[in-house]
């Protein structure tokens, strides 16, 4: 899907403040900028086109900032029976909602030297699930005197896509080898008499959370960066790209089997949420 | 005639067919095959999907160099890319759609057919101006001249083919 960067976004106004956990944090406006601006809407629709044709073809962000307005109430909030809840930027519910694999982001800016143009543009490709840039095309254009923004735009699309493909590309045969990278974190609510330290079949909860994750993740790629009783954070979490069925998976769809696995084997009940494609955590001890 | 002298006979007629058999026919395609050709991005206007490039072949015959532009142009545009511009016009560089090395060497005798004279990369490139080159592009270096042409590469529709042989993997292979 591609979408302005945060800096053009603000560069020309187009943001919207929100309250995160009692913070006021400002994201970029999307809705406004598609409404406002004609030449954004052209060079989404350039980049579509083009990667349609070359048999890639990307989520409209248009359509899916629509398609989450309808279900804005259903998952605007997750909580638990108990009240707690996990906070969600729209960026990130946009994330959920459209899955999008890559995330092309796009600035542009006209340049200006006496009577000549040229424009700088950089596209980036930002992995869903990581936010890790895994492809990009940037430039500027020959200083022109007649040339149009959006003439200027188009033509920098067509130069700048190709390039942007074959590391897309590069980005995708890596994924078919090693699989997909996601966070987890793993929680314990307070019911839990020793947090994650609490034992089951003479196993300690994190032994089984480790196992269990070399047993799942694609060559047992995963990195435990972080542990107490309490938490546990895995990043660098190497996922299969399908299930059994060939249906696609991202960081929920995967950790619900370790909370399926939890609740069949030791009974133990644990609540699953998810912030965009790419990092789900458990709570384990109630839902 | 003794079994020495038919030996000397058979050896002599297969020497004779080797070349013609296994190696390339000209000098120029060895040139294309051995990477002897520049290219580098051109202003102009083509049409969404292709490249305009400017080719520089080396031959003892303007002729010769003109003909095998096309074939360094779509070997070019496949297996080598090209730089951005350095002459002030800005002009992009442009990856390779192979990238691995291998792949070539995994599929010769698909490439043989496909660059055999008047083979199917010639639906892939046309020749600008008719081939011929400007003033400046015309350098002879020792005994030969390095020729500059001009041509446009359809490199959409040659990626497409190259997908279709196989050769390529296609972005939405294996979603």
């Amino acid at each position: 899907m591609v979408v302005p960067s945060d800096l053009w976004c603000n560069q020309n106004g187009y943001m919207q403040t929100m309250e995160v956990n009692g913070d006021v944090v400002t994201y970029p406006d999307y809705k406004k900028a598609l409404m406002e601006n004609a030449d954004l809407l052209l060079v989404i629709s350039k980049i579509n086109e083009l990667m349609a044709e070359r048999g890639f073809p990307l989520k409209n962000l248009e359509s899916s900032l629509k398609s989450m307005d309808f279900t804005e109430s259903e998952s605007a909030m997750l909580t638990s029976h108990v009240g707690s809840s996990v906070a969600e930027s729209p960026i990130d519910r946009l994330k959920r909602t459209a899955k999008a694999d890559i995330w092309m982001q796009l600035t542009w800016t006209l340049n200006q030297t006496g009577p000549k143009r040229s424009l700088t543009f950089n596209l980036q490709g930002l992995d869903a699930y990581t936010n890790v840039q895994i492809a990009g095309a940037s430039g500027t254009s020959a200083p022109t005197f007649s040339a149009e923004l959006p003439v200027l735009l188009e033509e920098a699309v067509l130069q700048h896509l190709d390039n942007f493909n074959s590391q897309l590309q590069s980005h995708f045969d890596r994924l078919f080898e090693y699989g997909r990278e996601v966070s987890v974190m793993i929680r314990a609510w307070d019911t839990l008499e020793y947090g994650l330290e609490t034992e089951y079949d003479g196993m300690e909860l994190t032994e089984i959370i480790e196992n269990w994750m070399a047993d799942h993740a694609v060559g047992g790629r995963y990195n435990l960066v972080d542990m107490s009783e309490n938490f546990m954070m895995f990043e660098q979490v190497m996922i299969p790209l399908f299930n059994e069925q060939d249906r696609a998976l991202d960081a929920r769809t995967w950790l619900r089997e370790l909370q399926k696995h939890l609740r069949n084997q030791y009974e133990i009940d644990a609540k699953l949420m998810t912030r965009g494609l790419g990092f789900a955590q458990l709570i384990i001890g109630e839902k | 005639m003794t079994v020495k002298m038919k030996i000397f006979v058979c050896l002599g007629i297969l020497f004779l067919f080797i070349p013609e058999t296994f190696a390339r026919k000209n000098k120029q395609d060895k040139d294309t095959f051995q990477w002897r050709y520049e290219i580098e991005p051109t202003v102009g206007q083509g049409k969404q999907g292709s490249c305009i490039i400017k080719v520089w072949t080396y031959a003892k015959k303007i002729d010769k160099a003109v003909a095998q532009a096309q074939k360094n142009a779509v070997h070019g545009i496949i297996f080598k890319g090209y730089a951005a511009s350095t002459d002030g016009t800005r002009l992009p560089g442009q990856k390779p759609l192979v990238t691995d090395y291998e792949t070539e060497l995994e599929n010769v005798a698909y490439f043989d057919e496909f660059f055999k004279d008047g083979g199917r990369y010639m639906r892939f490139v046309s020749l600008v101006n008719n081939g011929i080159p400007n003033s400046d592009d015309l350098i002879k270096v020792g005994k030969e001249y390095k020729v500059g042409i001009v041509v446009v590469v359809l490199k959409d529709a040659l990626r497409k083919e190259l997908e279709n042989a196989g050769i390529v993997r296609a972005l939405n292979a294996g979603f």
